[in-house]
């Protein structure tokens, strides 16, 4: 199921977003991240937000950058309920993916040699949402969204 | 990245947005300016970064390592409250480094550890 | 249509001679004969007085009695003017709402560099990091030293609550500002341990006075450090003031 998501998400083009930052250098994970810092201040998140929401998409764009390449960070406005708009934050690759996903989502667990094995976990600790999906030899899909505090 | 003496200690304003080459350069040109003007301190000026993910941590907290290892400490001033909650949030820790409000509070710091490291 | 028919239906909706007149002008906009913007100001009126159902009612009858009149026209805009104050409702619900948590987690500077705040009630997860975001603005724009966390008032503190806590100490921490703990009480210290939630990064005191002597002693020495350098940097010549140099 998950392989037949991760195709759907990759593959088509119907799939609106406001942002698609393909990650190949490594430059690009500093634009991801000012993009998602963009977008997030112009949906109305508070500065921590912006912030926490910027230094997600930081860490998801290393992620793919490091294990798998290249790969594509897709962010869009959630506006459906209007009191509390959100953004959504997806990030996709076909890399090796991930064997034990319980296991990088332990704080403090790396493959990479300089790291502090925080970053998929910070991810979940810094966004209201957060699902992987993964298979070896396939790729992975990261889904991650916050919604404005209403105060 | 300019590096500015003041006293024995370097002192660096970061202006800039900390990408993942500009802070592992940044690294290498402070190990080397500490080497050569064998300064007791760095005080890193955080003031203008917005974002510091866990990787400009990590390699932060590691440039401080190297610097203790070659006798020099590191104060990093001036976070701003949002990046110090986003920090304290995903549980980052900052070995070997000291945090100072500001500037003026570095170089207190900075002198603190020298009379420290003097056994005085 | 003319003024005599709009009277017959006016005298049709209601006995009540403040509410027959806004419903004249009230169709009167409608048939163009007032100006749109009266039309949306007088619904309002119409609204507040009568209650959304009414007002929806009364139309619906309109509409039903008399179908040569726009009635359709006054519902559209009897929609946008209810959807407008539902929204200018939620604004000031949630204005007072916002109030009610800041007076529900003062921030009180209590000594020179010392900020107190008193954690009353329970926290989730949207009122702790609200508490956390304004304490940090605060701790940053007044560049406090040290900050006295009070939680005489926090009923119960379990694993999440302790988690929300250490961030906060820490994202204090990370701005360069100590903390003192105070307010654990022996049921939730007992728990505490028991969770395994300690909180060794910060200081605990046994209660208010005890954390504001600690507190005090923390920036006196500060001050002092901050005046033997200000002398070092000047070579000695400065002259050494008794008084209190803070810029």
């Amino acid at each position: 199921m998950y392989e037949e998501r991760i195709t759907s998400i990759i593959e088509d083009p119907a799939q609106e977003f406001d942002i698609v930052v393909r990650i190949t250098r490594e430059e690009d994970i500093a634009v991801a991240r000012q993009m998602a810092k963009q977008l997030a201040q112009e949906i109305g998140f508070s500065l921590a937000d912006v912030t926490r929401i910027a230094t997600a998409v930081s860490e998801l764009a290393r992620n793919i950058y490091r294990y798998a390449r290249q790969g594509r960070i897709m962010i869009r406005k959630r506006l459906e309920d209007r009191d509390s708009p959100g953004i959504e934050v997806i990030a996709a690759d076909r890399g090796p993916g991930i064997p034990d996903i319980e296991l990088v989502l332990t704080r403090g667990y790396t493959t990479w040699e300089r790291s502090l094995g925080i970053g998929l976990s910070g991810v979940k600790r810094l966004m209201d949402s957060f699902a992987i999906h993964s298979e070896v030899g396939k790729g992975t899909v990261v889904i991650t969204g916050k919604r404005r505090r209403t105060f | 990245m300019p590096i500015m003496r003041v006293g024995g200690y370097l002192l660096v304003p970061i202006q800039i947005d900390l990408d993942d080459r500009t802070v592992g350069r940044l690294q290498q040109q402070l190990l080397k300016e500490i080497e050569r003007t064998r300064a007791r301190a760095v005080i890193l000026d955080v003031r203008m970064v917005e974002v510091i993910d866990s990787y400009i941590s990590y390699t932060l907290s590691e440039t401080a390592v190297m610097a203790r290892l070659m006798g020099c400490r590191t104060v990093l001033c001036g976070i701003q409250p949002p990046v110090a909650l986003t920090l304290a949030q995903m549980g980052v820790t900052l070995q070997e480094v000291a945090v100072a409000r500001n500037l003026e509070h570095a170089l207190v710091l900075a002198g603190s550890f020298q009379e420290r490291d003097k056994g005085v | 249509m003319d003024a005599g028919k709009v009277m017959e239906i006016v005298n049709g909706l209601t006995a009540d001679g403040r509410q027959k007149d806004l419903w004249r002008r009230v169709m009167g906009g409608a048939l163009g004969k007032e100006a749109a913007d009266g039309l949306f100001e007088t619904l309002r009126s119409l609204i507040e007085e009568l209650g959304e159902e009414e007002v929806g009612a009364k139309i619906l009858h309109i509409a039903g009695e008399h179908a040569s009149f726009p009635a359709v026209d006054i519902l559209r805009a009897a929609l946008k003017v209810s959807g407008e104050m539902r929204r200018e409702n939620e604004h000031v619900l949630m204005q007072l709402r916002q109030m009610l948590s800041e007076l529900a987690t003062p921030i009180i500077r209590i000594w020179t560099d010392i900020l107190l705040v008193a954690m009353i009630g329970n926290l989730d997860g949207q009122r702790a990091q609200n508490i956390a975001e304004r304490l940090l603005n605060r701790v940053s724009s007044v560049r406090a030293k040290v900050v006295l966390v009070d939680v005489t008032g926090v009923p119960m503190i379990d694993t999440v609550v302790g988690g929300f806590l250490m961030e906060m100490f820490n994202a204090i921490k990370f701005l360069g500002a100590e903390v003192i703990l105070t307010g654990i009480k022996p049921e939730v210290a007992h728990t505490l341990v028991k969770l395994g939630v300690d909180f060794q990064m910060v200081t605990v005191a046994r209660d208010l006075e005890d954390a504001l002597r600690r507190g005090i002693a923390i920036t006196m020495e500060e001050r002092k450090r901050r005046r033997q350098l200000a002398f070092s940097l000047a070579g000695g010549r400065l002259e050494e003031s008794g008084e209190d140099d803070e810029l």
